[in-house]
């Protein structure tokens, strides 16, 4: 991340402050999300809407844009075939399922590729044509939703531990984009979604690039459609909308450009979270009978708000140039990261009872003795008043050295976040140390 | 030499074959064969003389002239190839080469239609039919016929093809389904259609401009329940209908500014608006409410009179929204033609800069544009209200991507500036019969679903190719 900064990941800064609020808030008010099983469940309900939202910015990134509204029917189309064949008792080795589901993917994003390419439609009719037409074929398949999925499957989608085959897919999935990017394919790709015409005229064969951009998501949606087959554990042919418009939505919460030539795993990851969180912050809220109304509109202006601020971004580039989205990723993320160990680990404490105070008042308000006082709200307790002072300063630190960074000229961090990022690791796992009772993340609550 | 071998072949009508031998021959199977002929016609007991020597005579005079042509073929053939030099080969290869060129989308097409009847004809046993079968022959036909004629026209290819396509889908639907062509069903079509045209007005609108309007189904659910809110409330149902139609140009004007800065993502910020309009109109009409989201009350009778398919429309047993659309159809389709607003969204469309240059506002005609399509949008969901008697903020799902369909089949390109409201019309129109005709062969929704998906690219690639990235470089 520490690229240029303040110039070419500026449009990362939307979808980190809103993830921040929204963790923050998530966790908050739903304090069984830090948990191994929340965190658990979490990732598998996450999954496939955060594959979708790959695939759609692999497309995105393409140009022309676009945006292939067909993603989720794509995605119910190999959930729903996956399931058939596995009632059927032809599918069942976990290769096999592997290789149909991403085969199927593939070979329907070779076709709209081809379409894309030779009868030079634009991709959006493509797309809406593709979206008719696999709703419709998937209610032919599985009229509806029932079906067993392939056996193999069957322990995925329980979300009682964070490591799961599903976490492995996600992060294989994200792996797999970094390590692309390093070629030159990439390059050319974003160089044909940004100005296609100057690709084409400096040479690069637009229509191999086209059509590799096109396996890439078939492959995204592949894995999506086996995560989702492993969430349900059945076949579901009606929800291919839904995951069209959410998936479409995280992309642009993620602040991928529709016009192409813009985009990453980060910010579709961060857009996939950020719709997923608010899902979950709302549901936290108790509006009785009009909940899901509530969802639908929160949705809505969310995503026309951050569309809006994205607007803003080249402003606020301009104008605090020292705020790179890297510095901005760990500022916020050392507060969340603050808030859910204080939520996380406040239970143990809340559970003494606060002793009495007799001591005189300069002992009282000096913190000599007791350490905790009683308060109406949770204290804290030694190690989490340290670790709170601790991030403090290094927060303080990280603004400091950037400011001084930023004053004298230089446009990157360098070497000093890693440094940084291990140090804050060390930290942890020695506040962990300190404190073996603490069970951070953990918890039989 | 092969030139005129080639044209006596063509322009006679009965080719005789040079050498004098293989006539006899042909002549004598010939007779052979009318011998046959009329000993199995006589050796069938109960068929009327006549008609044996009928069949036998004209049997007998095609497999002559047959005979002959297939004879002059192969004799003028060897002589073709000893004329036809390497030059004249390879002539011959461009002229292909270039004949293939220009029919490939035809012959793509025409196959792509065959595997398509094959396909369900394999899938589905009861489309086996000799109805059927005819059908498909025609559409062939007129694909053909689509194609080689509509080559000639300069502009407004889309609207031919669509009218070629409708006039034969009614060719077919007449004949395969019974009473397809009955009064009642003719009104259901029309009805049908003229909802989605009143909620396809703003699609084309905006689609002229090159954006793209996904609020418009949001909207027509909401007006429709948000109607009957209100009119439950005790509000006049006159004052009620008026202030819905406000309240659906309230959010095409939110739409229009939110949007305008960000014109090329018009696709998501309107759905955005739209779950917002439709959410918050949900919560509006539940509060005090203990059927959350359910609005019920009685819809005043002129309302369903509008709408409903026994509606009269003075004395006449035709539903007044029909003649509403029609009314709006040529209001719309002469004002975009005639007057200065209609002629700077065309221009608008065509090139922002030099619109610009010539002093058009962009700003005033972008947001104008989703205004209407608000407006027009409330509209067809209030008629839905009286069509339906009952409010349902799902009413306006499936007109999600239909308005779009109908647009793009149309021919209204979605990049701007070219198109118009009578295409749209006929977009309508072609769906709705297809909708129909789809019912009548007793095919579900779903398989609906597919076909619509499957028509739009042909029909699209018709006519709304984007030229290859070397013409525009």
């Amino acid at each position: 991340m520490p690229e240029r900064a303040a110039s070419s990941n500026a449009y990362l800064l939307v979808p980190i402050i809103l993830i921040a609020v929204l963790v923050g808030t998530a966790v908050i008010r739903g304090p069984a999300l830090v948990s191994p099983s929340g965190l658990g469940s979490a990732i598998i309900v996450a999954a496939p809407l955060i594959l979708a939202t790959y695939a759609l910015m692999v497309l995105a990134v393409a140009g022309r844009g676009t945006v292939d509204l067909a993603v989720g029917p794509l995605l119910a189309f190999i959930n729903v075939v996956v399931v058939k064949l596995s009632t059927a008792g032809l599918l069942t080795s976990p290769i096999a399922t592997f290789i149909v589901a991403i085969g199927l993917g593939m070979a329907y994003q070779l076709l709209f590729a081809l379409i894309v390419i030779w009868v030079r439609v634009q991709p959006i009719i493509v797309a809406l044509s593709g979206f008719l037409a696999l709703t419709g074929i998937n209610l032919v398949i599985l009229p509806r939703p029932g079906g067993v999925a392939p056996e193999f499957m069957s322990g995925w989608g329980l979300g009682t531990t964070i490591f799961s085959p599903i976490l492995l897919i996600l992060v294989l999935a994200t792996l797999g984009w970094y390590v692309f990017t390093t070629t030159s394919f990439y390059q050319n790709l974003k160089m044909m979604g940004y100005d296609e015409r100057a690709a084409w005229t400096s040479g690069i064969q637009t229509e191999i690039v086209r059509i590799g951009a096109h396996l890439i998501a078939g492959i995204y949606v592949g894995l999506g459609a086996i995560c989702y087959t492993a969430l349900i554990s059945s076949g579901d042919p009606t929800q291919g909308q839904n995951m069209t418009l959410t998936a479409v939505t995280a992309l642009v919460l993620g602040g991928v450009a529709l016009s192409g030539g813009r985009g990453g795993v980060t910010g579709a990851l961060l857009g996939a979270v950020s719709l997923w969180l608010i899902g979950y912050v709302l549901s936290t809220f108790n509006f009785g009978a009009i909940q899901a109304f509530m969802t639908q509109m929160i949705y809505g202006l969310v995503l026309v708000v951050s569309l809006l601020l994205t607007l803003l971004v080249p402003v606020i580039a301009r104008r605090v140039s020292f705020v790179s989205p890297g510095a901005a990723f760990l500022v916020l993320g050392l507060v969340v990261v603050g808030i859910m160990m204080q939520v996380a680990t406040a239970d143990i404490y809340a559970a003494v009872p606060p002793a009495a105070v007799e001591a005189p008042l300069a002992a009282r308000y000096f913190l000599i003795e007791p350490v905790r006082i009683a308060t109406e709200g949770g204290g804290i307790s030694r190690v989490q008043a340290l670790s709170l002072l601790g991030a403090l300063a290094a927060l303080a630190f990280v603004v400091a050295a950037r400011l001084i960074d930023a004053e004298a000229g230089a446009r990157r961090m360098g070497l000093f976040l890693y440094v940084f990022i291990a140090v804050l690791t060390l930290g942890l796992f020695l506040a962990v140390a300190i404190q073996p009772d603490a069970q951070i993340f953990g918890g039989s609550r | 030499m092969s030139e005129n071998a080639t044209n006596a072949l063509r322009t006679s009508l009965l080719p005789i074959p040079r050498s004098a031998l293989v006539l006899w021959i042909n002549i004598a199977l010939t007779v052979i064969l009318a011998a046959i002929g009329l000993g199995v016609g006589f050796a069938q007991e109960g068929l009327p003389a006549q008609q044996v020597i009928l069949y036998t005579l004209v049997i007998a005079a095609l497999f002559l002239v047959t005979a002959n042509y297939v004879t002059v073929v192969f004799e003028t053939r060897s002589e073709w190839q000893a004329a036809t030099t390497a030059d004249e080969a390879e002539a011959q290869g461009a002229r292909s080469r270039k004949v293939w060129r220009e029919n490939r989308i035809l012959v793509l097409a025409m196959a792509a239609l065959l595997l398509l009847y094959l396909l369900l004809t394999a899938a589905i046993p009861e489309f086996r039919s000799i109805k059927n079968l005819i059908a498909f022959l025609v559409l062939e036909l007129i694909l053909l016929f689509a194609f080689k004629v509509s080559g000639y026209f300069a502009s407004g290819r889309s609207a031919f093809i669509g009218l070629i396509v409708l006039g034969a889908l009614i060719v077919i639907s007449a004949f395969s389904i019974e009473g397809f062509l009955s009064g009642p069903n003719i009104k259901a079509i029309l009805l049908f259609a003229a909802f989605l045209g009143i909620a396809s007005v703003g699609q084309t609108m905006v689609a002229l401009l090159g954006g793209l309007d996904l609020s418009i189904p949001f909207v027509i659910g909401s007006s429709n329940i948000a109607l009957l809110f209100l009119i439950t409330l005790g509000v006049p149902t006159g004052v009620a209908f008026a202030f819905i139609l406000i309240l659906g140009g309230v959010v095409g004007l939110i739409n229009g500014l939110v949007s305008f800065r960000l014109q090329g993502q018009a696709l998501i910020v309107t759905l955005g608006t739209g779950f917002a309009v439709a959410g918050f109109t949900q919560i509006m009409t539940s509060i005090g409410s203990q059927f959350a989201g359910n609005v019920f009350g009685t819809v005043p009778r002129w309302l369903s009179n509008l709408a409903a398919m026994n509606g009269r429309f003075f004395g006449l047993a035709l539903p007044p929204t029909i003649i509403i659309w029609i009314v709006i159809a040529i209001v719309v389709i002469v004002g975009l033609r005639t007057t200065a607003w209609g002629r700077n969204l065309y221009a608008l469309g065509g090139n922002r800069r030099s619109a610009a240059l010539i002093g058009i506002s962009e700003f005033r005609y972008w947001v104008g544009c989703y205004v209407i399509s608000g407006v027009f949008a409330a509209l067809a969901g209030s008629l839905l209200l009286g069509w339906s008697g009952g409010a349902f903020i799902g009413v306006g799902d499936p007109y999600l991507f239909t308005t779009l369909a109908a647009v793009v089949i149309g021919g209204t390109s979605l990049l701007g500036g070219n198109g118009g409201y009578g295409f749209t019309v006929i977009g309508v129109l072609v769906l709705q019969v297809l909708t129909s005709f789809l019912l009548g062969i007793g095919l579900e929704y779903e398989w609906q679903q597919f076909i619509f998906g499957l028509l739009i690219l042909p029909m699209v690639a018709l006519y709304g190719r984007s030229p290859h990235i070397r013409a525009t470089v």
